[in-house]
């Protein structure tokens, strides 16, 4: 799929350096006003930029092309077909052409793969001579440009310059994207699903939205009752609580010690080592989290005499609070450490105790900045995916019971999108409504996060 | 006076939350660590029996010196139940069964490894190792207790007495277990390893890398050097900050939404993987190469303008590589963070059961962390032990990229 | 006449560096005394070593005898919370806490459990602010941040603060040196005021100010204590040599 953009490249290189020697020779007698090499670089960018253009444009309307010849050749035998079945048909044969068989095809789809081999085949061959001919005929005018007077270098710096400022864009790009395919899926999910009922639904049971034959179309009544989003936040906010219980503590009070009271050495160790908890991976903590926490958990309540749920809440909020420990104990060091030495000299020559300054200067000082970490933690916990899969339960539950089942915004997400049913159902499109509100359930927290900081920061400077 | 001592006691109090809290956050590292190397150690040995075979080459259906390609069509089968037969011919046929259920199911296939290693084996007798089953594994490595009543347990009371018969005759090995690393996923636990794994994730992050630092390097020159303040400026620095802090699951929708469904990108491949991933890295490393290019004081700038080079070759050829060192530190953080996502790749399918290892990113493939999910959700005990072996080649190879960005760091930390 | 503070052969190191070298200086009650010198000769050093201000700083080790009512502060059996409730000290930039103006001045007494009553610690806090000079220009507006006042009202407030919790000596390092001629002035009447109520210990960079406002004077130089005595001999007639090259400014 990629030697093409080779091919290019080699010729890019070629034209290169033919222009580059041009130059170079013409240079023996004048004095030219750029450098050779940049004559050279003029080339390459010639032949590759418009070239890498065109091939894009060729990959994308290829598969475009290729489906509608496909409908075109195959027009009587699809036409007994419905939607769903034309598309598992398309991706079968698509499959097949590449050499992935189940031996089970039939005569139509064997015929219909080796179409697309040789339609393959052919457009390969004009994707090169498209590729050759933009090519030379680009290398023909920059070769051109090999002139005394011609400033090439400012050319080619102009075309890196544009580059890179496109480059920049590419932020803003992402987040275009993320929001077209949240928005554009959400949107034909609300054509199944009222959004009201959505947002303010207290029933959570996707299952009743697939019992029904591809033929018929779904009732809209049963759907009233099956995508609240009420219960997922709850369990959203009570395994975000839950872990925050465990890091705000710990990751503040940490911060506190390693930036006020520990001996350089200890803070030297402490700081990396806690920092591991970051690093780890999110999957080895839902690992650990249903493996080891939540059956000693189960065993823990047992013996108080409480049933507690073996995909409580507590198992994964206690282990995702362990994982945010350190984002909360970084950050707030920071802050700490920003507060200027001068205030805490102030409080220690009016007498006041260590903890005293900590609590009555120190940390007012640096609260913005503090609740500021915090916020982002919770939008961490919010977020946060692997450990409730594996330790949290797929049964929503309204409920703010620790000890029993929960489940969040990110669980359903996944459970949507990796089940069997086909992705124009309401069952697999509800990911995409719930992806925009977590979207913008993070994104709301992380501006307040940011404001919160710079308003209060007005207070230093 | 008890004004003060009350302080006092209060500030005491305070240090020891201190203490406390720090103590056991480090606690939790401790923890964590050491449960998985204790599990999962013992996923890179694996248990085998000696039994003497016989290879019959009657048996074998193979002429005089047979070719590789004749014993590799050849049919194992007969001949492990006909040395079964040898080896415990005072067991009765019920009974033979169920101590063939104490090796591995494939073990002809490892018989015919043997043979086309050696194969002057052919008509000879051969004491060989051979793979004992997940559940014998299990209870050997004491993973399982096997003190509990017989019909809880998948190995009954008479196997158990043959294999501490095997025990006792010192016919069990604990062998390292090299197929971990050489094969991909299996139904069995006996056979799975993480080749397809590490493969997939090589790729992706192979791709990550290719696709984000360039373009990352870019847009921060850009940002840095030469854009002017200005509504667009501001607008493609606000989106950066945000992309920063949404969750990754996101991008795998995005990667779903429009890598997948719009542009028709084949589904469940590393390049897809990648090109999500990169997504996600591109702020981070943004970050640092903005910071880093900061970090360049101003005259080295101003020298270079004032030998008469352009603003690129300023930027190019001096400013950046000055910047390089803590870009780099900054990309190898947040590459290590890519290769540890699981969520985002999930959503584009990377999360099947690949059995061979990918040659090309383009073919379907699984991640470390998303291997470790499948083997986490398997009830075969087995798969267990594999997960947190997989889990401790991970978390090596994280602390390893870890420690090289920290040289990195220190060794071209440049105070200006 | 009776010594405040008194000190024996006191030295400081820092790490390796020593700081201070064998200095013996005593301090008179209700009397105004500058430290005098060049820069980084140790003036700070030694006045921050009045008040355990250097205890802060883990590298530094401090030899010697400090008295304050023939008490050793550096004893175990004291309590540096309660030297420092005696020994108040105002910084060389300004720096209220980011409270009220009420809030800052009563930081101090609340710590040191003065009062439980809001109406009693509004009077402390007035009769502060009012020694310091401070009272009239802001007691329209004591819920106003500390940190929005100019500078020379910031540094007043830091006066305020550190007499609400009725010190008998108030160390002042170079109180003015951040602050514009007129808010100078201001500070250095208000510390001629101060002196009948408080021992005064002031380092100071500019001579003038230490002729105006002390009334006995040390001259320091390299960690050493060259000369000390009455202001008006010190910079008349002084015995030392060195102490008449500062003097006439053949070096600073």
């Amino acid at each position: 799929m990629f030697y093409p953009v080779l091919f290019l490249l080699l010729l890019s290189i070629i034209g290169f350096y033919l222009n580059k020697n041009r130059s170079v020779h013409l240079s023996k007698n004048q004095k030219l006003a750029s450098l050779p090499a940049y004559y050279g670089y003029l080339a390459f960018l010639y032949i590759f930029i418009p070239a890498i253009i065109l091939w894009l444009g060729l990959l994308i309307g290829k598969s475009i092309i290729l489906q509608k010849y496909l409908i075109l050749i195959l027009d009587d035998s699809l036409s007994v077909m419905n939607s769903d079945e034309i598309n598992l048909f398309l991706s079968k044969v698509k499959n097949l052409s590449l050499g992935i068989s189940f031996g089970n095809e039939s005569d139509l789809e064997k015929f219909a793969a080796e179409k697309i081999k040789s339609f393959d085949k052919i457009f390969s061959l004009l994707t090169y001579l498209v590729l050759t001919l933009s090519s030379i005929f680009a290398f023909l005018i920059a070769r051109r440009k090999v002139i005394p007077n011609f400033k090439s270098q400012r050319i080619v710096e102009k075309i890196i310059n544009r580059f890179i400022q496109i480059c920049s864009f590419i932020a803003i790009l992402i987040t275009l994207g993320i929001f077209l395919s949240l928005v554009f899926e959400t949107l034909n999910f609300f054509s199944y699903v009222n959004p009201l009922h959505f947002l303010f639904g207290l029933n959570w049971s996707p299952n009743k939205a697939f019992v029904i034959d591809s033929a018929e179309t779904i009732d809209k009544d049963v759907l009233r009752d099956a995508f609240g989003i009420i219960p997922l936040l709850g369990g959203t906010l009570l395994i975000a609580f839950l872990a925050m219980i465990v890091a705000i503590p710990l990751g503040l009070m940490s911060a506190i010690y390693l930036a006020e009271y520990a001996p350089k050495k200890i803070r030297n160790f402490s700081k990396p080592v806690i920092e591991i908890l970051a690093g780890i991976p999110t999957v080895v903590y839902g690992f650990f989290a249903a493996l080891v926490v939540a059956p000693k958990i189960v065993i823990l309540g047992k013996s108080i005499g409480f049933e507690i749920s073996s995909e409580s809440a507590l198992a994964a909020g206690l282990v995702m609070g362990v994982m945010i420990i350190p984002f909360v104990s970084s950050l707030s060091d920071d802050v700490i450490n920003a507060v200027p030495q001068s205030l805490r000299d102030g409080s220690y020559a009016l007498g006041a105790t260590k903890s005293e300054t900590i609590i009555k200067v120190i940390l007012p000082s640096a609260l913005p900045g503090i609740i500021g970490s915090f916020l982002l933690a919770i939008s961490r916990a919010i977020g946060e995916t692997m450990i409730v899969v594996m330790a949290a339960s797929l049964q929503a539950n309204l409920t703010i019971n620790p000890l029993e089942p929960a489940t969040t915004i990110t669980t359903q997400i996944v459970t949507a999108l990796t089940g069997d049913t086909e992705f124009d159902n309401p069952k697999t499109l509800v990911a995409f409504a719930l992806g925009l509100t977590l979207f913008f359930i993070t994104l709301f927290l992380n501006y307040f996060a940011l404001k919160i900081v710079k308003k209060y920061r007005e207070i230093y400077d | 006076m008890t004004n003060l001592i009350k302080r006092k006691k209060a500030e005491r109090r305070f240090h020891l939350y201190g203490i406390f809290a720090v103590s056991l956050s480090l606690l939790f590292v401790l923890t964590l660590i050491i449960n998985i190397f204790s599990s999962g150690v013992g996923g890179f040995y694996k248990t085998s029996f000696l039994m003497e075979v016989h290879f019959d080459q009657k048996l074998l259906k193979l002429e005089d010196n047979p070719s590789i390609e004749q014993i590799e069509d050849a049919s194992f089968r007969k001949l492990i139940s006909y040395n079964f037969k040898e080896n415990f011919s005072q067991y009765s046929k019920d009974e033979l069964k169920k101590i063939k259920k104490l090796f591995y199911r494939k073990i002809d296939r490892e018989a015919q490894g043997y043979l086309l290693q050696n194969p002057e084996y052919l008509n000879q007798k051969v004491e060989l190792l051979f793979t004992a089953s997940t559940d014998i594994d299990q209870i050997h490595k004491g993973n399982f207790n096997r003190n509990i009543p017989e019909n809880q347990r998948a190995i009954n009371d008479f196997q158990l007495g043959i294999y501490d018969q095997f025990v006792e005759t010192e016919k069990v090995k604990s062998v390292f277990n090299k197929k971990y690393f050489s094969s991909g996923d299996s139904r069995d636990p006996e056979s799975a390893g993480v080749a397809s794994s590490v493969m997939g994730s090589v790729f992706t992050i192979l791709i990550c890398f290719l696709l984000s630092f360039p373009i990352a390097i870019f847009a921060s020159i850009y940002l840095e050097e030469f854009s002017k303040p200005g509504k667009l400026t501001d607008l493609i620095e606000i989106n950066i900050n945000n992309l920063a802090a949404v969750p990754s699951i996101i991008f795998g929708l995005l990667g779903l939404g429009i890598l997948l469904n719009f542009f028709g990108l084949p589904r469940s491949t590393s390049l897809v993987g990648g090109m999500v991933l990169s997504f996600m890295t591109l702020p981070t490393i943004i970050v640092a190469c903005r910071s880093s290019l900061r970090a360049v004081p101003p005259s080295i700038r101003e020298g270079a303008l004032a030998l008469g080079a352009t603003k690129n070759q300023v930027v190019f050829h001096h400013v950046l590589p000055l910047a390089m060192p803590g870009t780099l530190t900054g990309t190898i953080i947040g590459l290590a963070r890519a290769v540890g996502e699981t969520a985002p790749l999930l959503m584009i399918g990377m999360v099947a059961f690949i059995m061979n290892v990918p040659s090309t990113p383009l073919k379907p493939a699984v991640g470390m962390p998303a291997q470790i999910y499948l083997w986490s959700e398997s009830a075969e005990r087995g798969f267990i032990e594999k997960t947190s072996s997989a889990i401790i080649l991970l978390l090596i190879f994280l602390i390893v990229v870890n420690f090289v960005s920290v040289y990195f760091r220190k060794k071209y930390e440049k105070k200006w | 006449m009776v010594n405040a503070i008194t000190t024996e052969n006191v030295n400081v190191f820092y790490g390796d560096k020593q700081a201070i070298n064998n200095i013996s200086l005593n301090f008179l009650k209700n009397k105004v005394t500058a430290l005098i010198g060049p820069s980084g000769c140790g003036k700070s050093t030694f006045l921050r070593c009045l008040n355990r201000m250097n205890d802060v700083i883990e590298i530094c080790r401090i030899e010697g005898k400090i008295s304050i009512n023939d008490l050793d502060i550096y004893n175990d059996d004291i309590e540096v919370e309660q030297l420092r409730e005696k020994v108040g000290m105002v910084f060389q930039k300004p720096n209220p806490f980011p409270k009220s103006i009420y809030d800052n001045v009563s930081y101090g007494p609340k710590i040191h459990g003065f009062t439980d009553k809001k109406t009693e610690m509004d009077e402390i806090v007035e009769i502060a602010l009012k020694k310091a000079g401070l009272f009239e220009e802001v007691k329209d507006r004591l819920d106003d941040l500390g940190t929005s006042l100019s500078g020379g009202q910031q540094q007043r407030l830091c006066i305020a603060r550190a007499i609400a919790i009725k010190p008998e000596v108030i160390l002042m390092d170079e109180p003015c040196s951040a602050l514009d001629p007129i808010a100078t002035s201001i500070i250095e009447e208000l510390i001629t005021e101060l002196k009948e109520s408080y021992t005064i210990i002031i380092v100071t960079h500019s001579m003038q100010q230490a002729a105006r406002v002390s009334d006995k004077t040390a001259f320091f130089h390299l960690g050493n204590l060259i000369e000390e005595g009455d202001t008006s001999k010190i910079f008349t007639k002084p015995d030392n040599q060195k102490t008449n090259d500062y003097i006439t400014g053949r070096f600073g």
